[in-house]
């Protein structure tokens, strides 16, 4: 099971880094979404291995952690807000170059 | 009692900012009740660095939660340093907005996010846990990159962008960190962290695998935050088109957390590794040392080249971090607390330079022998320009003293040969843009506009520079005293965890 949630998280930050390479600004923004929730995902996965035993446990009988859990509601209300600024920003981009191509966005050159 | 005064510096702004939004439709009364907030919000800083000069670290548990397991706000000697010098400037930054013409300044929204900036950058410097430093981190990147979209510049969109986007993928980067230091320590706690990185390494058993990963990512994060020269592309950009009082403090008080950061990695946090990542930042200081003067030498316009330098500034501190002696770190602080002032003052006076041109625009081209007519501001960019360059009576002379001192003192005569050669970059640079504003002749019929923004800010910054270059004292001996704190991360863990 965390072989395949490692996986799926490796999948997930491929993913995320191509569409960042893009260069339509359009899906760089989306790239990005997809990694800040690979990372996570990584977060989440940190609280219990094999679904019951905290990461950093030592000792054989400690239990999962609960608070990777609130680390990740405080990290996905962040990405929301950052998110929406990325895209009202790609709007006001879009709209005043009249392009989503990044290299036609470049006026400030000098 | 004492210990609720940490919280202040970051709650008065906070709460400031929320109530001004309420105020959105009395402009006035927004104004006058935003500079009050951070006013009071600059006092109780001063508060917190005298109480922590005088008794030691000031700790707060948030919620009464026990160390490690609640978030604890520290105001340390560093800490409190740091957010006495941004808060400071900080006011200077908002006196300018109130007298200033752009439009943006009459937005609802501006004087707000000001104060939203000036809650995110303090928390940063205050907080012990990992995770509220990148909380606080994005709340400073939200406002920042939200103050340059709505500039007047119609490039202000471009470059928020921009910057936005490097900083969230940096934010994603400290994330990562965090959760592999959270997988290696199951700790957040900074002191905590530090005592169990401590510990580790003295065992016999090999560092946990992602321990290595997680310092990387946390560097590159501070990188991006300082705008380090492999990370600095968005920089110039941002600067140039962001509002004048806005750029000003970007350039010097936000990219000082990087510095901050820098400064708790090496002596706090991974104490063990230090070495490896000193000898990091004296190289990765000298490459900005020389790029970033060699660039601004490069570029046609004023805010364009101060925003250059800052990389060549950012680079000396840099590196007497990397070098990482008492004398040394304490260099590091009275250029950083240096350099903030002398940058804000700088691009302050270029931003009011911009302002009384026909066209709002800081390139050398449109404001070429503008100057003529305004002697007092170019009395007091030249005396930002001596101070930039490290000529006394200026605090950049003293600066530059303490740090070429610590090297010869260290013996670190390669690198100090190398800043020392690049130093003189900053003279090549800062005398032509003085002469093509203030010497030149304008072309026929260019005349200043009257009135434009008001230069109080930074003749307020301009004399503090000139004072601390005279009576500089203080600064040196609050700076030995954070060093010394520096060299002994077990009393910060002791102080946290209250052993």
């Amino acid at each position: 099971m965390d072989i395949l949630k490692a996986f799926a998280i490796g999948t997930m930050f491929g993913i995320g880094v191509f569409q960042i390479l893009r260069r339509s600004v359009i899906r760089s923004a989306i790239g990005l979404l997809i990694i800040s929730n690979a990372v996570n995902l990584f977060l989440l996965s940190t609280g219990a291995y094999q679904g019951a035993v905290a990461a950093y446990a030592q000792a054989a009988g400690q239990r999962s952690d609960a608070l990777p859990q609130a680390l990740v509601l405080t990290a996905i209300v962040i990405s929301m807000a950052g998110f929406s600024l990325v895209l009202a920003l790609v709007y006001v981009l879009s709209t005043r170059y009249s392009t989503a191509d990044s290299d036609e966005i470049a006026e400030l050159k000098h | 009692m004492d210990s609720h005064l940490v919280l202040l510096p970051i709650i008065i702004p906070l709460t400031g900012a929320a109530a001004g939004l309420l105020l959105w439709r009395r402009l006035r009364v927004q104004r006058a009740w935003s500079a009050g907030a951070l006013g009071a919000s600059f006092i109780a800083s001063i508060a917190l660095l005298g109480i922590v000069w005088q008794r030691g670290p000031v700790v707060f548990q948030l919620g009464g939660w026990p160390p490690p397991f609640g978030i604890t706000l520290v105001g340390d000697l560093l800490a409190a340093t740091m957010v006495v010098m941004a808060q400071g400037i900080l006011v200077t930054g908002l006196i300018y907005a109130l007298g200033c013409r752009d439009k943006c300044a009459t937005y609802p929204a501006f004087f707000p996010l000001f104060l939203t900036l000036t809650a995110g950058l303090t928390g940063a410097f205050l907080t012990g846990d990992i995770f509220n430093l990148f909380v606080f981190a994005e709340l400073l990147v939200l406002s920042g990159a939200v103050l340059t979209a709505i500039s007047d510049d119609r490039h202000g969109p471009e470059a928020a962008y921009k910057y936005f986007f490097i900083s969230l993928f940096a934010a994603i980067f400290l994330l990562s960190a965090i959760g592999s230091l959270y997988v290696s320590y199951g700790t957040l706690n900074m002191a905590d962290l530090a005592e169990r990185i401590l510990r580790g390494s003295q065992d016999a058993a090999p560092a946990p695998p992602l321990l290595g990963m997680a310092m990387v990512l946390m560097f590159v994060f501070f990188m991006v935050k300082s705008a380090v020269v492999p990370f600095h592309f968005w920089q110039p950009d941002f600067h140039t088109a962001s509002p004048t009082p806005v750029s000003a403090m970007l350039s010097s008080v936000v990219v000082k957390l990087g510095v901050y950061g820098f400064l708790r990695m090496t002596t706090l946090l991974f104490v063990p590794y230090a070495a490896t990542l000193r000898g990091l930042l004296i190289v990765l200081g000298i490459v900005g040392v020389v790029f970033g003067g060699l660039a601004a030498l490069g570029t046609h316009n004023a805010k364009r080249m101060l925003a250059y330098s800052t990389l060549a500034q950012i680079g000396f501190i840099l590196v007497g971090i990397g070098w990482g002696t008492p004398l040394a770190l304490a260099a590091a602080i009275v250029l950083a607390v240096n350099h903030s002032l002398i940058k804000a003052a700088m691009l302050m006076l270029a931003g009011a330079v911009a302002s009384r041109a026909q066209v709002k625009s800081a390139a050398f081209a449109n404001i070429t022998g503008l100057g003529k007519s305004l002697p007092f501001m170019g009395a007091l960019f030249l005396l930002g320009a001596m101070a930039l360059a490290g000529i006394p009576p200026t605090n950049g002379f003293i600066g530059k003293l303490a740090l070429f001192q610590s090297g010869v003192v260290g013996r670190e005569y390669p690198s100090l040969a190398a800043i020392g050669v690049a130093s003189i970059i900053t003279v090549v640079y800062i005398v032509p843009a003085f002469r093509t504003i203030w010497w030149v002749s304008p072309a026929e019929g260019v005349k200043a506009k009257p009135g434009g923004d008001r230069i109080l800010a930074p003749a307020l910054l301009i004399g503090l520079c000139l004072l601390l270059g005279v009576w500089a004292e203080p600064l040196l001996r609050l700076a030995n005293h954070v060093s010394v704190w520096l060299g002994d991360p077990s009393a910060y863990i002791a102080a946290v965890l209250g052993k």
